[in-house]
């Protein structure tokens, strides 16, 4: 895949350089600075993007900025935004363009080298990648409804909520799929949801639920 | 016009009057003075009768002159409480007081009162004089012709309607600016007053700041810092073994990244206690509209646009989030209220909400650490929490100006 990377920090910029060169991809342009980011995504157009939220010259909000125009001039553009820490509100400005293509994760999430190609690859797919801690918020401010799940229906609606597939879920959960598609059945209807395939419909319907 | 001249006489003569209720203890006090001296030194408690009338009169004056005559005492003041302590000039400026007023006050109260039944009483003098007993008419004219009796008892009549019109308002707002010019604090004992306060908080504040370092200092030492030692350890170990026993190796490299991950979080948790991220992306009115959004019930908000000291910004957001997570655990509420504004030099934080009330300001980490955050700033907190009725916090910060 060909890649732009906005991040300041040298270290994590040449780390991510390192990662994904190394499993393959190219990285096309690296970005700096907040005024950076859009001139570069417009000029190579990636197949996606890793900002990070918090750019110079401010020191604010500029990547996530950047990332909510982007979306704005290039409909669609696949983008992963890494931050040091996750808010909901973020997630929601982010996520209002459409979940479609759309990541949101903590940096700590590079770490797990495996897990994170995978969520970028389902980004740039056109999925969604949520951090589990932005789920876990936005699960926590919809406390009352949610009383009424198992736990583990709790758990496959947060895992849903990530944007992860019903093969990965039941991975994760070590479940048959056929024991997932039971849950997210049961998940659906307990929360009043119209029933939806699995990918990115299902995603945007679970997230306009927890934050409604 | 003599209508309302003659009703702003007769209201101070009812001021003045009136004033006797303070004048004849200060009479009593001040036939007193020497012995009563002796007492106050001897038990400073003696000098509560002496505040207490002070305190009326104040009171009294401050009501005729349209603002407040602040007491000058400090420390303890109210009864069982300890021993009233104060500058000596306090009490001396007391005692002056004590003396002009009851002599002063005395004469002017029955000057006033007097001078009504006077001036009828005169004007009819050249009606009936020559019927009374000789020389029993009148206080200061003898009338002992016609002449006499047709200009006399008009020049004194006019005399003392000049008295009653013209020197009885003026006696009464005397009386009262008397009071406030020796009862209210000099400009020397309210700044002394003001720089004792200001050095206490002040303490206080350094204290305060003192223990949130101690705090970050053994968070970061005992969590992230241990958590880090043992990432290396595992890291060392791995390498140990890598040639001989290469799966133990790799389950110790794992081991390593979860300790990283895990001091990853705890720093997070760490920095949102310094300073939380979200404040410096968004200022403080973003940060809250943020920390609203991910209330379980609805929050309103009416936040100003104003920015103000980054200390004062963290310490506002933290008492909305600790007051908000109250609210969450213990209320039963279903709808809460944030309101921020800017007042001046202050900032003024009030949180509301409609559920069980009872919060005890005593009990609780939650209140006690925003009493303790609001107190390291020399802000104030004022909490309002009756049963059944809601919780009002409500927090006033300095902001410089």
């Amino acid at each position: 895949m060909r890649i732009v990377i906005a991040e300041d920090n040298v270290l994590l910029r040449e780390g991510l350089v390192l990662l994904l060169t190394s499993d393959g991809h190219e990285v096309v342009a690296v970005a700096g600075s907040g005024p950076e980011v859009l001139p570069a995504l417009l000029e190579h157009r990636p197949d996606v993007a890793v900002l990070d939220v918090r750019l110079p010259p401010g020191f604010r909000d500029e990547g996530l900025r950047a990332a909510v125009e982007a979306r704005k001039r290039l409909p669609g553009l696949p983008l992963l935004v890494l931050s040091q820490y996750v808010e909901e509100t973020y997630a929601a400005e982010l996520l209002a363009g459409g979940a479609q293509g759309i990541g949101y994760l903590l940096k700590d999430r590079v770490g797990r080298v495996d897990e994170f190609l995978e969520a970028l690859s389902r980004v740039a797919e056109g999925g969604t990648a949520l951090d589990p801690e932005v789920v876990s918020e936005l699960m926590s401010s919809r406390r009352d409804p949610l009383e009424t799940l198992t736990p583990r229906e709790r758990e496959v609606l947060g895992l849903m909520a990530q944007g992860l597939d019903n093969t990965t879920i039941a991975g994760t959960l070590v479940i048959t799929e056929r024991s997932v598609s039971k849950h997210i059945g049961a998940v659906f209807a307990k929360l009043g949801l119209p029933p939806s395939d699995s990918g990115h419909r299902r995603v945007l319907a679970v997230l306009a639920y927890l934050n409604s | 016009m003599i209508r309302t001249s003659v009703l702003r006489s007769a209201e101070a003569t009812r001021y003045l009057a009136e004033g006797l209720r303070t004048v004849l203890p200060a009479l009593l006090g001040l036939v007193l003075l020497i012995p009563g001296l002796i007492v106050m030194a001897l038990f400073p408690d003696a000098v509560r009768p002496l505040r207490a009338l002070a305190d009326a009169e104040r009171r009294r004056a401050g009501r005729r002159l349209g603002r407040e005559i602040p007491a000058p005492y400090q420390g303890p003041d109210r009864p069982g409480k300890g021993h009233p302590r104060d500058r000596p000039s306090v009490l001396w400026r007391d005692i002056g007081w004590m003396v002009l007023h009851g002599v002063l006050g005395i004469e002017a109260a029955v000057m006033a009162i007097a001078l009504w039944p006077t001036i009828p009483f005169t004007l009819s003098l050249p009606l009936w004089w020559w019927a009374a007993p000789e020389g029993s008419q009148s206080a200061f004219v003898t009338l002992d012709g016609w002449p006499k009796a047709l200009t006399l008892p008009f020049l004194q009549g006019g005399l003392d309607l000049f008295l009653l019109l013209w020197l009885v308002p003026r006696l009464a707002r005397w009386q009262a600016l008397l009071a406030e010019a020796l009862l209210r604090p000099t400009r020397r004992s309210s700044l002394t007053e003001r720089v004792e306060r200001l050095a206490e908080t002040r303490a206080e504040a350094v204290e305060a700041h003192g223990a949130e370092l101690r705090r970050i200092e053994r968070d970061l030492h005992d969590g992230t810092q241990a958590q880090l030692v043992a990432v290396a350890l595992r890291l060392g170990l791995a390498d140990r073994r890598f040639d001989a026993d290469p799966d133990a190796a790799r389950s110790l490299f794992l081991e390593a990244r979860e300790g990283v991950e895990e001091a990853l979080t705890q720093l997070r948790t760490v920095i949102r206690g310094i300073y939380p991220p979200i404040l410096s992306d968004r200022g403080l009115a973003g940060a809250l509209r943020a920390l609203a959004a991910g209330q379980p019930i609805p929050v309103e908000m009416d936040l100003t646009g104003d920015r103000v000291p980054a200390a004062v910004e963290a310490a506002a957001y933290f008492v909305v989030a600790e007051a908000l997570t109250n609210i969450a655990k213990h209320s039963g509420a279903g709808h809460a209220w944030v309101a921020v504004r800017r007042d001046g030099a202050r900032l003024r934080v009030a949180v509301r909400d409609d559920g069980k009330g009872g919060a005890d300001p005593g009990r609780g980490s939650g209140l006690a650490g925003i009493r303790r955050r609001v107190a390291a700033l020399d802000g104030t907190t004022r909490i309002d929490s009756p049963d059944g009725g809601g919780t009002t916090l409500e927090v006033d910060l300095p902001c410089g100006s």
